[in-house]
This record gives structure tokens, C-alpha cells and sequence, in this order.
């Protein structure tokens, strides 16, 4: 049997185990034996490092940061040196740690910060990959068993998975739907279709069309938005409580861990490490090429700033946007926005004066939208310190173009063979295939 | 009817039979959020970025300028002024009946036959909106040549472009469904019409209507004469939902290649454009639609609406012949 708070540590078992064991903030930094031993006892895992051992709370919500960053950005992660993360003997001294991380975190940064995201996703990613790692049959019985906890408290509206539809991770067309209402329960199920569903048995159909896939990601979904809540009611919480000296100090190792993987990797992408680096036009899809000559009719601003303001730029600085969830800035890949001033801009304004007519001439509001799409605000300039009042645009999906800009949509055999779905993958893949 | 308006026409209408009080309310209480646009000259809604600090303010500029047509934003601002500070949007699908994939009617502009037609769709994706999605807060508006489908249920106001056009494909019915699912154990092939609940529902019903609606001269992508010529003949067997029987009648390989045609021509029943626009502006209801002389209307009851009775201003009755 797993146990639930392996996967949930927001449940009822997860906070029984932080009751009986975890209350003790004074001791996080002490070094924990039992902790010790438990990792040393799992086969598994690689021990010729002292280094990869954590001897105590402190270590442990660390090292949980530490295998997030690494996971999704190091091409030479190794699982080994993590794997007491997945093994379920680690549940209690995990589940302590999941409370201590997210409590350091909603007092030092609160919810709205990037630390307070990136944990959240880590545990979204830890979850999935917990998953993964389990028997198929283990695997079913947990996620059904969390699911029924989670359910019974409410039923799950679509409207709360707008990210994940957004984000494509979730098909709308893959949802069975009632007034709005995701439909997982089998009993649900039976209720609302089971007298229309007349060839085959209503129990077959279930097992077909509520699979466990979507099971798995509405439950990660659940968690994710469970830590978050979590987070805020801790820095909530923190407004009235002086805040614990070592739970600061924890906050301020994990933001440190976090910005500097951060940066490190945010070049590189794991699976489909592509380092970012000078554009090469030669690479670019044909949508963005025909762009890059200039509108000569209608729709030059949305052309311009929409479209190849992201492109441009997420290619450059960061390619690997649509494999992470934490938002980066430009100024985590581009530091000085050097390579902003001198290589993107310079191409976003030529091609925007290769406009019939161009573009400044009669828009130079113009000018300020394509900062604020990047990130900086509505001004003038391009500057630090107004970077975050707007937000990064991610790179328009191909159903966008071909809906608002048909006219630059001329896929070739690559978009075909990509399944058009973001101008950015061909880009990817070309410069990929370029490397090998 | 169905003919310009003219100048003088314009001002009677809004001096002698507009109010503010029939602007519906759910732009009334957010008008100050509002962007609002006009056209003065016929030649599109040039005069934008205007707003209405209180409706009173809308009411004097409309009787004063009687514009050709006026325009307001589906999107809520803090600063509508810079359309800056972006708040939310109305979720909304625009049937124009002129745009419709299948037509019976063969006009070259709007008739009673293709408002009908418009209305009919409509219907189908409020169905789908309300009995799947669960959407609230619906203004149902007759624009002049077809209908706006607005949806101010704060549940998915916040949404992207990337969701809405996730919705829009839903309830059209513009991609195929899958035919393969698999338990972890077996695949089994399960045809969208023996799936009685989810996507493959609309979709079913999607197509029927627009195999229904087809006419001898209608396009279909990859379909010649003869296979058109046969789904005609065949299609009586969908009034009472025999899909084996028309599928095995047509072919199975040339059925496929019906409903694919079908399905991209789905994708035309809705403006898309409209719907995954977060910044578009609508025609404002209450306003003349001065290029055929109606009114843009809020239909209350979409059974008993009629344009013709319903959305036609008082000075067109007057008009002489
Ligand atoms: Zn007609």
C-alpha cells in the first residue's frame, strides 16, 4: 500500500504526521539519524557522495529544490543520486518537509512570488513523477483513492483547469462534461449517461472515456492548487505571528538554489536541450520568415508585436518556456538586456520597418507595446526597473495564427511533420538537428 | 427593409426613438470599463478609444452624432481610455447569418431563411454551452445579420485566447473525435455516434445539422458530385439517427471523408476570429445597423424572436413604397 500522504501531503494523513512528529522548528538544522538510516536502507540509491545524503530537515527541503531544478534543466541529471525521493519509506520525513518548505516560503516571499510558484510546480512535478514510478496497479488504486477524498469534498468544474487546456496538457474534447462539471466518478457516470448508453456496458464505457491519465492530472492539478492555498494561508498567518528565524533562513536557501539553477539551466531543456543561443534565421519556420519581410496589408501591429515579439524573443533567450511553468524573466537569461537591445529588438524594428506602411511611421505607440510584451511595462525605455508590471507574452500557438493571421500560415513538410503546433517547436527542432 | 439607412433616418432614430434605457444592463453597469467605438462615415468604426464615464455621457454623444453604427468592447478595462489594465472579457460567438458554411437559401446577403438558419445554430450551442460547460450569465443579441452569443459568467472571463479557442472547437464540433480508446488492457474502435455523452455527442449532433442543411450545390473538401449526390439521398436515415445504416450505405472510407470535409466546414458555423479575441468590439445593442436599417437587439426569448418583427425601427415603417 502507498501511502496517500506519499502523494498527498495536504491530506488528513499528512497532517496527522506533521502533528505527531514534525512540530519541533527549533531541530530542523539538527542532524536526524533516522532519517539518515531510512535513506541508507534504500537500494537504489547512489551513497558513494556523502554530499548526496541529507542529514536533516533543512538538507531535505533543499535537496527537494535542489532535484526540481536539476530534473527539468540538467541534461545531466541522474536520477540515482535522488532516488529516496521516490521511494516510499521517505513519506514522513517528506511529508515534514513539504510543510517546512512551503511555510518558509509563505512567510519570507508569500503567494504571489516566484519562489511561491516554482514550489508550487515543484510539487505538481514530484507528484507526477511519484506517480510514475509506481506499479500500474498501485498506481490506479492511489490516484482513485485520492481522487474520491478530493471529490467528495466538491466536484471538480472545468473552469478550473483552464491551464492545463491552456498549456494543452488536458483536451477539452477528452473531458466528459455535465453542467460544467468534470466527470470522474463512476457513480456519476452511471447517474448521467447510463441510460443512454445502450450497445455496450456503461462500466466499459467509464473505463474508456475517464481514464486514468486525466484522473492523474486532475489530482495533480488538485494538489498543486491545495499548496498554493496552503502558502497563502501560511503568509496570512505570518502577519499576525513573529515569524521562526530558522524558517527564514531556510526561505533564503531556497530562493538561492532556485535563481541560481535557475539561470544556469535556463539555457538548456533537458529532452530537448537546445541551448539558447544567436538567432539563425536560416532555422526559422516559414510563418516567421514572411514576417520578417514585413506586412504589406493589413494587421502589421498585431503581426509585429504579438507575434514576432515572443517568437523572437523566447527563441533567443529562453526556448524552453513551454517545457516549465515558472515564469522567467528576460532578465534571467539576458542580464544586462544586452542581447535584448542589440540582437532582438533590432530585428522586431526591421522587420516592423519593412511594413507597408512602416509601422513607427504612423504607430510609434508602437515602440512601448513591444517593451510591454516583453515584459517592461508601458514605457519608453527598456529597463530594469520596470520589468514584471507587465507580463513576458509566450509565443503564439499555430491555431492562433492561422486564426487571426492566416495569410502568414503556409505550413511546410517540418510544420506537417510537427503537427503545427507552435511555430517555437520548429525553431527547436530545427536548431536541434542542426547540432547533431 | 434590409435597406440603408439614410442620414435623416439615422437622426429620427436616435433623437426620436433610441433611449439609453434600452441598452441592456450588462453594458450599463460596466460602461465606464468599456471601450467603446463608432462609425460616423460608413467606412468602419474609426473613431475608437472613446469612454462613457456614466451612461448619461453615451446617451448625449449618440443623440447629438447619431452615428452609422456603434461599437462597444466585450473587454473590461481600468483604463479603457489606452485599452490598458485589462480586466476580463466577455466570451462570445458571432453567427453572422451571411458567413453560415451551409445555406438553403442561396441568397447573396441575409434573408429570413438564413436568420433562421443562424438562430438554429445558435440554439445547438447553447445547449452545448449551458447542458456541457455549465456557462451562466448568457445575453443572447440579434446584431442585424445574425446573432451575438455573449457569456458575462465570471468563471471564464479570465481566460486566455488559447482556452476559448479550445471552446470554440468544442462546440462547433471542429475536430474530428478520436475512434480508438484503449482501458490499459484492449483498443476498441468506437465510431462518434455510438458515443452518447461527451465531445462525441456535439460533434454528432453538429454534423448531422450541417448534413442536414446541405444543398445539391453546396462545397465540401475532397467530396465530388456523385458522394455528395449520395449523402443527400441517404440522409433522411439521420432523422431517426440510423448512423450504421448511412455509414454503411455511403461507405465506411467515403463516410470518412464526408464527415472530415464536414468537420473543417464546422469551423465556419462561429466567426472565430470574434471568439478568441479578447479586445473585440461588438455592435451595441440598441444601436442601428444603418447598412440594412435595423435595430441590434437583446433577444429575451429566442422562440418567440422574430428580426423581422422584433428588430425593424419604427422609421422604416414610415418609408414610402
Ligand atoms: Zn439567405
Amino acid at each position: 500500500m502507498i501511502p496517500i500522504s506519499f502523494i498527498n501531503p495536504l491530506s488528513d494523513e499528512g497532517k496527522q504526521i506533521v502533528i505527531e512528529d514534525g512540530g519541533d522548528l527549533e531541530r530542523i538544522y539538527d542532524e536526524n539519524t533516522e532519517l539518515i538510516d531510512t535513506i541508507y536502507s534504500i537500494k537504489a540509491q547512489e551513497i558513494s557522495d556523502d554530499s548526496l545524503i541529507p542529514k536533516n530537515y533543512s538538507d531535505l527541503v533543499i535537496k527537494r529544490v535542489e532535484w526540481f531544478v536539476k530534473r527539468k534543466g540538467d541534461p545531466e541529471y541522474k536520477h540515482k543520486k535522488y532516488a529516496y525521493l521516490f521511494n516510499r519509506k521517505i513519506t514522513k520525513f517528506d511529508t515534514i518537509a513539504f510543510y517546512i518548505l512551503c511555510q518558509a516560503i509563505g512567510i519570507k516571499f508569500g503567494p504571489n512570488s516566484r519562489e511561491s510558484r516554482a514550489i508550487v510546480e515543484l510539487q505538481g512535478y514530484l507528484t507526477e513523477n511519484r506517480l510514475e514510478e509506481l506499479l500500474t496497479s498501485e498506481r490506479r488504486e492511489i490516484t482513485q483513492q485520492i481522487l474520491n477524498n478530493l471529490i467528495v469534498q466538491d466536484r471538480i468544474r472545468w473552469t478550473h483547469l483552464a491551464d492545463l487546456i491552456s498549456s494543452k496538457k488536458i483536451n477539452m474534447q477528452d473531458l466528459v462534461l455535465k453542467d460544467g462539471d468534470v466527470i470522474l466518478d463512476f457513480e456519476d457516470f452511471i447517474e448521467f449517461f447510463g441510460d443512454v448508453i445502450k450497445k455496450r456496458q456503461p462500466e466499459k464505457m467509464y473505463n474508456l472515456f475517464i481514464g486514468n491519465r486525466i484522473k492523474e492530472l486532475i489530482i495533480i492539478k488538485m494538489i498543486m492548487q491545495k499548496t498554493e492555498d496552503y502558502i497563502k494561508s501560511v503568509h496570512q498567518r505570518a502577519n499576525i505571528i513573529e515569524p521562526n528565524p530558522k524558517l527564514l533562513k531556510i526561505a533564503d536557501e531556497v530562493s538561492e538554489v532556485l535563481s541560481k539553477e535557475i539561470r544556469h539551466y535556463s539555457s538548456f531543456s533537458g529532452r530537448e536541450a537546445v541551448k539558447a543561443s544567436p538567432l539563425n534565421y536560416d532555422q526559422f519556420p516559414p510563418c516567421i520568415k514572411k514576417a520578417l519581410e514585413g506586412i504589406k496589408s493589413g494587421g502589421r501591429n498585431e503581426v509585429i508585436v504579438l507575434f514576432l515579439t515572443p517568437f523572437l524573443s523566447y527563441s533567443r533567450l529562453n526556448p524552453s518556456v513551454f517545457r516549465s511553468n515558472t515564469t522567467l524573466k528576460v532578465s534571467d537569461a539576458d542580464p544586462d538586456l544586452n542581447i535584448t537591445r542589440n540582437e532582438i529588438l533590432p530585428m522586431i524594428y526591421e522587420s516592423a520597418n519593412r511594413c507597408n506602411p512602416p509601422l513607427f511611421d504612423d504607430q510609434p505607440q508602437e515602440k512601448i507595446n513591444i517593451n510591454a510584451k516583453l515584459g517592461f511595462g508601458m514605457h519608453d525605455d527598456l529597463s530594469l526597473q520596470h520589468e514584471g508590471e507587465t507580463h513576458w507574452y509566450t509565443p503564439m500557438s499555430c491555431d492562433k495564427v492561422k486564426m487571426n493571421m492566416p495569410s502568414l500560415c503556409k505550413p511546410d513538410d517540418i510544420c506537417k511533420r510537427l503537427k503545427e503546433i507552435n511555430p517555437l517547436f520548429y525553431y527547436i527542432d530545427q536548431m536541434k538537428n542542426k547540432g547533431q | 427593409m434590409l435597406e440603408p439607412a439614410t442620414l435623416e433616418e439615422r437622426r429620427i432614430y436616435y433623437r426620436e426613438e433610441w433611449d439609453i434605457t434600452q441598452v441592456p444592463d450588462f453594458i450599463i453597469q460596466s460602461v465606464e470599463n468599456r471601450e467603446f467605438g463608432f462609425d460616423h462615415f460608413g467606412k468602419g468604426p474609426n473613431d475608437r478609444y472613446k469612454v462613457f464615464n456614466t451612461p448619461e455621457y453615451l446617451k448625449r454623444f449618440l443623440k447629438a452624432k447619431t452615428p452609422y453604427a456603434a461599437y462597444c468592447s466585450v473587454a473590461f478595462y481600468e483604463k479603457p481610455r489606452k485599452r490598458d489594465g485589462w480586466i476580463k472579457s466577455e466570451l462570445v460567438f458571432d453567427v453572422d447569418a451571411k458567413d453560415i458554411p451551409v445555406r438553403t437559401c442561396g441568397c447573396d446577403d441575409v434573408c429570413e431563411i438564413c436568420l433562421g438558419e443562424a438562430k438554429e445554430i445558435v440554439k445547438g450551442l447553447i445547449d452545448t454551452l449551458k447542458g456541457d460547460l455549465g456557462l451562466k450569465n448568457i445575453h443572447l443579441v440579434y446584431s442585424g445579420r445574425g446573432y451575438h452569443l455573449r457569456f458575462l459568467d465570471e468563471n471564464v472571463m479570465e481566460m486566455n485566447s488559447d482556452v476559448r479557442s479550445q471552446i470554440l472547437k468544442y462546440v462547433v464540433g471542429a475536430d474530428l473525435p478520436r475512434d480508438k480508446y484503449d482501458d490499459d488492457y484492449e483498443i476498441y474502435n468506437l465510431e462518434h455516434f455510438s458515443i452518447p455523452f461527451g465531445y462525441p455527442r456535439v460533434f454528432t449532433q453538429r454534423v448531422k445539422y450541417t448534413i442536414e442543411h446541405l444543398t445539391p450545390d453546396s462545397k465540401l473538401d475532397d467530396v465530388n458530385q456523385k458522394l455528395l449526390k449520395d449523402v443527400l439521398t441517404n440522409r433522411n436515415l439521420l432523422e431517426r439517427n440510423q448512423w450504421g445504416l448511412f455509414k454503411t450505405n455511403i461507405g465506411p472510407i467515403r463516410y470518412k471523408k464526408v464527415i472530415k470535409a464536414i468537420t473543417s466546414l464546422n469551423m465556419g458555423l462561429v466567426d472565430a476570429k470574434v471568439t478568441i479575441d479578447l479586445k473585440r468590439i461588438l455592435r451595441l445593442p440598441s444601436s442601428l445597423h444603418s447598412k440594412v436599417s435595423m435595430r441590434c437587439t437583446e433577444v429575451k426569448n429566442i422562440e418567440t424572436f422574430d428580426p423581422f418583427r422584433d428588430a425593424v425601427p419604427d422609421f422604416v415603417w414610415e418609408r414610402k413604397g
